[in-house]
């Protein structure tokens, strides 16, 4: 198949064997008498001329009749193309939609995973609420609604409420009854501790512990309070009950670390 | 710089019907006005001065012949190579047309688990 010669070459040999016979005619036309060719190598020339040029008509025929295959060939190669166009598109949206459900498989995957994880330890609702009001009942995670600039009302106790408090009517004779109930306690405590410094940890840890219950004026009526001795009461009937939220360690640590931190911020926040 | 090769543009494509492949003709009048045998010798001058642009022209001519052979569309192959071309053109538009029949309305079966 390959050894076959396009038609443009064989039409091409075809008029260069015509020009060569062609010369040769003519060089013996001019040619002296005694140099030409006798008459039948003349003829036979003559007839091999005549047959190239039958030659060459014929390879027209066939090069017009592959000019016409060559149209329907270049038709076809135009919807060739057009099918190659298509077929880019289509692929181009398969991969968007593969990429679009592998993200959602992966998504999926993972909630499900998060799903088993939750279901392992669930947690009941109630519970979740009430830790949830116990946390933002003080208004520490968010201001309340009505909470407008000038307010007076802080996340935090102010040093109005402090004053307010047991350590701040330390000093108050009035409050002489508790501070009675206090030393008794005291007493007791003083026994056992012969250290100066600690006695007085003791003392306020004794405050804190006890605490004197001081309401917030602006506290909703629910069960829990959040108070400026720095635990949280429930609200059992008509008293309350301290509930014990942190462990006396923790609140020693806390005592100390106040009563040793000159600089307060507070003071300059109540306004 | 022939002419007749600026006039021609590679692009331009023709037909078998307008190329011009009457050579015999030209040679034939070349070797006629040889062999006619003038006794006149201004005609003889006249006659050989004939044959020289007549050979001119055959020259001319072939060299067209040739530069019109080359504008002809789909000889780049002999008739069986341009025709099992075409074959497999076809088959390869099949192909393509068959691949994205079968892409273009797929439809993907959801399983109920």
């Amino acid at each position: 198949m390959s050894s076959q010669i396009s038609t443009r070459d064989k039409l091409l040999y075809i008029v260069d064997d015509i020009e060569l016979i062609a010369k040769e005619m003519i060089e013996n036309a001019i040619a002296p008498k005694h140099a030409k060719l006798s008459g039948a190598d003349y003829a036979q020339l003559t007839e091999l001329l005549v047959a190239k040029d039958n030659e060459l008509k014929d390879t027209l025929q066939l090069a017009s009749e592959q000019a016409d295959i060559d149209k329907k060939m270049d038709l076809l190669k135009a919807e060739v193309d057009r099918q190659d166009q298509d077929i880019n598109q289509l692929q181009k949206q398969l991969k968007e939609a593969e990429q679009i459900l592998s993200t959602a498989i992966y998504q999926a995957n993972q909630k499900l995973q998060s799903i088993a994880k939750a279901n392992k330890r669930p947690v009941s609702s109630e519970e979740l609420i009430k830790f949830a009001h116990r946390i933002s009942a003080s208004n520490a995670v968010c201001a309340p609604l009505t909470w407008q600039q000038g307010d007076p009302r802080r996340p935090y106790p102010t040093d109005i409420e402090m004053r307010l408090g047991f350590l701040g009517r330390l000093s108050d004779p009035v409050n002489g009854h508790l501070l009675q109930q206090q030393n008794s306690l005291s007493d007791i405590h003083r026994s056992g501790h012969p250290g100066g410094k600690s006695k007085f940890l003791f003392t306020l840890c004794e405050l804190f512990t006890d605490g004197f219950v001081l309401e917030i004026p602006a506290s909703q009526p629910n069960q829990f309070a959040w108070h400026p001795s720095g635990e949280i009461h429930m609200g059992v009937g008509q008293g309350s009950v301290a509930m014990d939220t942190r462990n006396h360690k923790q609140e020693n640590e806390d005592v100390e670390v106040m009563s040793t931190d000159s600089s307060s911020s507070s003071s300059s926040d109540s306004q | 710089m022939d002419i007749a090769e600026q006039q021609v543009d590679p692009n331009r494509k023709i037909t078998v019907d307008e190329l011009n492949s009457d050579i015999l003709p030209v040679i034939y009048e070349i070797i006629r006005s040889i062999e006619k045998d003038h006794h006149d010798n201004t005609v003889k001058t006249r006659e050989s001065q004939d044959c020289s642009l007549r050979v001119l022209e055959l020259q001319k001519r072939l060299e067209q012949v040739r530069s019109e052979i080359k504008l002809l569309p789909g000889i780049e192959f002999s008739k069986e190579q341009q025709l099992s071309n075409l074959e497999s053109l076809k088959t390869q538009l099949k192909l393509k047309q068959k691949l994205l029949q079968k892409y273009r309305f797929l439809v993907f079966d959801v399983q109920q688990s």
